[in-house]
């Protein structure tokens, strides 16, 4: 009796013993914690014309051809954010997600934060390609809303719009006319419509190579980036929307005009800590 | 010591063996998961809310209820009327113009009243995340907890004095007394009390797996078939700005919903006097006679056509979309030929564009028999 009660204590000592340095050997200030070396980094998409956030649905609008005009919505992709260090090593970001979607009528679309550890340090410039390259866009890659709705029919190139900015115009006639501009493949057609020859990929590349800013060790980096609506009509072709009408996709020479006007559509307005 | 610890052990196995008792004579509620199985290019986000997960058990109880006009809470044979009363599955689960019932394919309730607005196709109706309804009352976030979903659908057809003028209590009261049913709603549910709850539920669960994604377009899009030249004209017509532009509402091979499920105004009016159009639901002026762009599948049997059937076929709303459209303040910019009354297509292209609708058409989802009506109730 008295050795299996020793027995027994013995084992409940044991176990006491055991728990203890299970516990405070997990309590014991970490003193080797290396501090943390990557920030993160995301973007704030804004939309204004002249400088001022749109105000939609309202013609109140003029742009440089004289057109009078409103925007009723706005849906496009970016893709390839890339940082370049100051030391010139560039840093492709989000690549298990790097085709992002925004929305004017879907707040949630226009915050976008990058999965990446950025390495802090400074960066002297940022790029991304707005709409998405040939070796991405392919068809039925989003089968899910939204960004399913923007599919760009196959017999005109397939894959995605890039673009999507719709509104309304007072034509020479002084009536209210939509317009659709959109941009994605163009089409080089040797009888229009029916026998097109070749596609034409219209995605380019926006640079901002005077945006240096840091990324701080620990910290969220946020850059407003805004497409300034405007400058899709003015440079360095001034867009006359009774020129071109209501309809672009299956008018190359247009959207090759839209493209050459898109390198000044974005900027970088503020950036903020977190 | 000795002796308490013998007590001790003859407690866990009377405790074991006790427990193992009590669950023998319990009969478990377990149903079957229901998988929808997701067709190519089809959405992977289903619209179906966590309280009420599909199960097979409940899919199999929604068919009988949805089939059983005695879903009005009546017995008498003029007074039975159900969900398949005006959604018939040889219609794409619309009542269709040939409806013996409704003329013109226009139902009306229980009581002879009209229905406010023509039918919706009853099909795909799981991949619809934007609302039901032509305004698109019904929806997932909506504050108001009643209207969210196609079970509140069923409780709305229920009660609505256009369609069956019932009343819940004494709906669910009918099929408490009805042998068998108790038995199927514990099985989906876990319980033999009807609830008219778990009637919207298991209604809802069937009409989530109407999935009609097996027309010719479909096996055209799985390399199975070629559609004739006539059929590419159209698509060629369906898919293109310069062309019938349907694509940016309607869809196409990157969205094979065959509709975005958003509210247009597609310029039918000029004046907007429906108190059911998307404006009643947003507030926003821009909304002003917009409606849900409906899928384009089966449309050839779903008849009549646009929010209050002013189409009785499909060859007037394509003369519609070509020379009839008319602007407004509201009209969607995506209605970019307003200013021309619209497409403006030639007889050839109409006939062109009509052979490619006519490939949306999925025979094998109008005449399967797992949506259509049991062979007998659960009280045959």
């Amino acid at each position: 009796m008295d050795k299996l009660f020793r027995q027994r204590i013995q084992l409940l000592y044991f176990i006491v013993f055991t728990w203890c340095i299970f516990v405070f050997s997990g309590c014991e200030p970490k003193s080797d914690t290396p501090e943390p070396t990557t920030g993160k980094l995301s973007f704030h998409f804004s939309h204004k014309i002249d400088s001022e956030p749109i105000v939609f649905d309202d013609m109140r609008y003029v742009n440089a051809a004289g057109n009078h005009y409103l925007v009723n919505e706005i849906q496009y992709f970016i893709s390839d954010v890339t940082l370049y260090h100051s030391n010139g090593t560039p840093l492709l970001l989000d690549q298990w997600e790097d085709i992002h979607y925004v929305d004017t009528d879907l707040p949630e679309t226009q915050n976008y934060i990058f999965k990446d550890e950025i390495p802090q340090g400074t960066y002297d410039s940022i790029s991304f390609t707005f709409g998405i390259s040939e070796e991405k866009n392919y068809s039925l890659m989003f089968v899910n809303p939204p960004e399913s709705f923007m599919f760009w029919p196959e017999n005109l190139g397939g894959g995605y719009h890039y673009l999507k900015l719709n509104g309304k115009w007072l034509n020479e006639l002084n009536q209210e006319a939509p317009f659709n501009f959109h941009l994605g493949i163009g089409q080089i057609y040797h009888s229009y419509p029916d026998s097109i020859t070749s596609y034409v990929q219209n995605y380019f590349t926006v640079h901002f190579p005077v945006s240096a800013f840091g990324v701080k060790a620990g910290e969220t980096q946020t850059l407003e980036l805004v497409m300034n609506v405007e400058n899709w009509f003015q440079s360095p072709n001034i867009y006359n929307h009774d020129t071109y009408g209501g309809d672009i996709m299956q008018k190359q020479e247009v959207m090759a005009l839209a493209v050459e006007n898109g390198w000044n559509v974005f900027s970088i307005e503020f950036m903020t800590y977190k | 010591m000795k002796n308490l610890t013998a007590k001790l052990l003859l407690l866990i196995i009377l405790m074991w063996t006790t427990s193992c008792t009590n669950k023998s004579t319990v009969t478990p509620y377990e149903p079957t998961p229901y998988e929808i199985e997701i067709p190519f290019g089809f959405p992977t986000k289903l619209n179906i809310p966590e309280n009420n997960p599909m199960t097979i058990e409940g899919v199999e109880l929604g068919r009988y209820l949805f089939y059983d006009g005695r879903f009005s809470g009546r017995t008498h044979p003029d007074s039975l009327m159900s969900c398949a009363t005006c959604h018939r599955q040889e219609r794409s689960f619309e009542a269709g113009v040939d409806h013996p019932g409704f003329p013109g394919g226009f139902p009306h309730g229980i009581t002879g009243i009209p229905t406010p607005h023509a039918m919706l196709p009853m099909i795909n109706l799981v991949w619809n995340t934007t609302g039901y309804g032509w305004n698109g009352l019904l929806y997932p976030t909506n504050p108001n907890p009643d209207a969210r979903n196609i079970e509140d659908f069923v409780r709305m057809a229920a009660l609505a004095p256009h369609e069956v003028n019932g009343d819940t209590t004494r709906i669910k009261n009918l099929f408490q007394t009805i042998p068998g049913y108790p038995e199927l709603f514990e099985k989906a549910f876990g319980s033999k009390l009807i609830t008219f709850t778990n009637i919207g539920k298991a209604i809802a669960q069937f009409a989530r797996t109407l999935i009609s994604a097996n027309s010719k377009f479909d096996q055209y899009m799985h390399g199975e078939v070629q559609l004739s030249q006539s059929e590419l004209n159209g698509y060629m017509l369906f898919t293109t700005e310069d062309g019938g532009d349907c694509f940016h509402c309607h869809g196409g091979f990157g969205n094979p919903l065959f509709t975005t499920h958003l509210f247009y105004n597609n310029g039918k009016d000029t004046v907007f006097n429906d108190i059911r159009d998307r404006f009643a639901i947003t507030g926003d002026p821009m909304d002003h006679g917009a409606y849900k762009a409906a899928t384009l599948r089966n449309i050839e049997v779903t008849g009549p056509y646009m929010h209050d059937g002013r189409f009785a076929t499909i060859e007037e709303v394509i003369d519609f979309y070509s020379t009839g459209v008319l602007s407004s303040p509201s009209i969607s910019p995506l209605m970019h030929h307003v200013n021309n009354g619209g497409v403006r297509l030639t007889p050839q292209e109409k006939a062109d564009l009509l052979s490619f609708i006519h490939t949306l058409r999925d025979d094998e989802f109008m005449t399967n028999p797992k949506f259509g009506k049991p062979e007998k109730f659960p009280d045959e």
